[in-house]
């Protein structure tokens, strides 16, 4: 009898995974991680990634997903930590078993996953991390950069810099590697376009610094024609903020990378100094295309803010996982990396193309300076050059010199 | 770069300035916390936080008058009664429960509380930085020895020395004062003479955190207001009160003192490598006398 009652639910059992296997198999959903830095003053930034490429997810699941398949994604807190950045890493890629990695503005936990993502072969998208290092000299064939990076910024604001008449400048900045590797990215490519230009000075303060009037000051002691400040993150808005009270601004001409950035001129309201320059790879109200201006309109009726550079991150990230999955036909790692290689899709900045040498998308870049809107109250980026993304991006023979080819 | 172009008296009279108005937001921040570390013996990790509290109550205070005058002039006054309350809350609720704990116990303590206030401002507040602007009378700047002093950083020379004065007033002609400066010297023979030192200790907590409540508020309009501000001013607080002296207030005022001028100095001298410049001061001073400028009370 007990022999029997085990025969009848073992065969019950198999019965149902039977049953069940094939139609879950049909709709299993394709699965993106996104480990990023939800913690402390990043998430200015990671909250706009996130919430566009959920807002195009969104529209694509509506309309019945990819291949049939709705997307899922969930995320992980790095916190900005390396060793934090790599146990959630493999915890998404080994317990969570996603098709697809995303994030993370920190390029130390972006260059350490990358190196994840090679041995697993998972495709990784970096979203905000700007280490030229990641589609660099460590770029490989699952990492992908979707985000601007610093050889970019150098060259673009290179690109503008060299049309003004400064001969002698100072670099000041965050002390840590992107602090530096923007300013030698700008210094680089400068020396490159104008070769009477020559550097007098640096300062170089800890990452987080509140006060930089002491270091302001002592720039204005020493006269230079233009300085190019290197900072990143809060520092953005203590910059400008240090600038307009001790009357920088108004005497020695500022570069600031992402200056004319939404997330650094909205904190400060009317009192941020005008003038200052900056390069940044969006504005929510520049170009004034359909597009953008629709973009913007569904993101600010989605979130009730208006989009910052994350967001133009984050939805081109889901752009270009989609359209991969679409042109590849299944759910396979290799033919998804083959079909997005050289790829475009549309985005509020136009069409983008994900490079198929170093898998970087080329984006273009807006040089501008902060000036007063009377259509918002806060300063906005006017005179804007827009660099197309091929003048930013690096050559691909300067990419394969860089990999060691 | 001409050096002598650099050590121009007016470069170094405004550094001096701006280097003294930095000491002044740091003995503010400071001091509360050495007294919560002189009266109550706690390393509170978590007045960085109630530092960040009060620049985001600030933010919130001066949002509700459209960013006005009197917008920042309440700010100030209610931001640090915010933290005042939130410590009497915590304290009443927590603190007072773990004095006789190791001190140990107390910074991990402490370490959870930080982490907690950090998400719970998160919630609140949301991810964004923020910014408040200083009345028109305190933006711009005016020229002192030839260069550009901005107008704020003149404020906070007022602000910091009357504070130091309240606070002398207060630990020096008042019962409360007198009480809580007994109790960091011997909290034991306090409680003996009949005094209630749980009441004692609860208000010289929420005096430290009010302190920090008002750093925070008062550093508000020179930077932006974000996320991760408490990381920074801890570790700066630390160093300080520990080479001030455990615990002595005005060794918090010595050691802001030393942190503010060495590191606007070194900005100047050697930019480069400006960061250095502090950490090199408490070092030295660290090896030179190991328990701090002024005497400790632990």
């Amino acid at each position: 009898m007990k022999k029997a009652c085990l025969a009848v639910t073992v065969l019950f059992c198999f019965s149902i995974l039977f049953f069940i296997y094939p139609s879950s198999s049909a709709a299993k959903p394709i699965k993106i991680g996104i480990v990023d830095c939800y913690s402390g003053g990043a998430t200015t930034f990671t909250y706009d990634v996130r919430d566009a490429f959920k807002m195009a997810v969104d529209e694509v699941n509506a309309k019945g997903g990819v291949l049939g398949r709705k997307i899922e994604f969930t995320t992980r807190d790095t916190k900005f930590k390396v060793d934090l950045g790599i146990s959630v890493t493999k915890e998404l890629i080994m317990r969570e078993n996603i098709d697809i990695l995303m994030g993370t503005i920190s390029s130390s936990v972006a260059l350490a996953v990358s190196q994840i993502v090679k041995n697993e072969k998972i495709p990784f998208f970096c979203t905000f991390s700007k280490s030229a290092k990641i589609t660099g000299e460590k770029g490989h064939r699952y990492v992908f950069g979707i985000t601007e990076n610093t050889s970019m910024i150098g060259k673009a604001a290179a690109v503008g810099l060299a049309k003004k008449p400064y001969i002698k400048y100072w670099i000041a900045g965050d002390d840590y590697e992107y602090g530096h590797a923007l300013a030698d990215g700008v210094w680089g490519n400068l020396m490159k376009k104008r070769t009477d230009v020559k550097m007098v000075g640096q300062s170089w303060w800890k990452v987080g610094e509140p006060e930089l009037t002491p270091y302001l000051t002592a720039i204005l002691a020493a006269k230079p024609d233009a300085v190019i400040f290197a900072t990143g993150g809060a520092s953005m808005v203590n910059i400008m903020k240090a600038a307009k009270a001790t009357g920088f601004a108004k005497k020695i001409p500022m570069f600031v990378h992402t200056a004319t950035e939404l997330s650094t001129l909205m904190p400060l309201g009317q009192q941020a100094p005008e003038g200052v320059l900056g390069t940044s790879n969006y504005h929510f109200y520049f170009p004034k295309t359909p597009e953008n201006n629709a973009f913007a309109e569904v993101f600010k009726k989605a979130y009730g803010r208006y989009p910052k550079v994350g967001a133009l991150y984050g939805y081109i990230a889901a752009q270009f996982i989609m359209k991969g999955f679409e042109k590849a036909g299944k759910v396979d790692t290799e033919r998804f990396i083959d079909a997005i290689e050289g790829m475009k899709v549309g985005s509020p900045v136009g069409e983008i193309e994900l490079r198929a040498c170093d898998h970087q998308a080329v984006l273009p870049m807006f040089f501008g300076k902060t000036e007063r809107s009377p259509d918002y109250p806060f300063l906005i980026a006017t005179d804007i050059t827009t660099i197309p993304g091929p003048d930013a991006v690096p050559t691909c023979e300067e990419i394969k010199k860089a990999r060691g080819k | 770069m001409d050096i002598g172009q650099v050590f121009t008296l007016s470069a170094l009279g405004s550094q001096f300035l701006v280097g003294l108005s930095r000491s002044m937001i740091l003995f503010i921040v400071c001091s509360g916390m050495s007294f919560v570390l002189g009266v109550l013996r706690v390393p509170n990790v978590a007045h960085g936080s109630l530092y960040m509290i009060g620049a985001f109550s600030a933010f919130s205070i001066a949002n509700l008058f459209g960013g006005s005058s009197v917008g920042f002039w309440l700010a100030l006054v209610f931001a640090p009664l915010v933290v005042a309350a939130v410590s009497l809350i915590a304290e009443r609720a927590l603190f007072c429960h773990l004095y006789q704990r190791e001190h140990l116990m107390l910074l991990l303590f402490t370490f959870a509380i930080m982490l907690i206030l950090g998400d719970l401002v998160k919630l609140i507040w949301g991810a964004e930085y923020r910014s408040i602007v200083a009345p028109p009378h305190l933006r711009g700047s005016i020229a002192i020895f030839g260069s550009s002093l901005p107008r704020y950083n003149l404020f906070l020379l007022i602000i910091g020395p009357l504070v130091a004065i309240i606070l002398w007033l207060f630990t020096n002609k008042t019962k409360i004062g007198k009480i809580s400066r007994a109790a960091a010297v011997d909290r034991e023979m306090v409680g003996a003479v009949g005094i209630n030192v749980s009441w004692v200790f609860a208000i010289a907590f929420v005096i430290g955190c009010y302190l920090a409540g008002l750093g925070g508020a008062l550093v508000a309009p020179t930077v932006s207001i974000t996320l991760g501000m408490d990381h920074t001013i801890i570790i700066e607080a630390f160093l300080i009160v520990t080479i001030g002296g455990l615990g002595n207030m005005w060794g918090a005022l010595v050691g802001s003192l030393i942190f503010g001028l060495t590191q606007a100095f070194g900005v100047l001298f050697w930019p480069q490598f400006a960061i250095v410049f502090p950490y090199a001061a408490v070092v030295i001073i660290l090896i030179w006398k190991p328990t701090g400028m002024l005497k400790s009370v632990w």
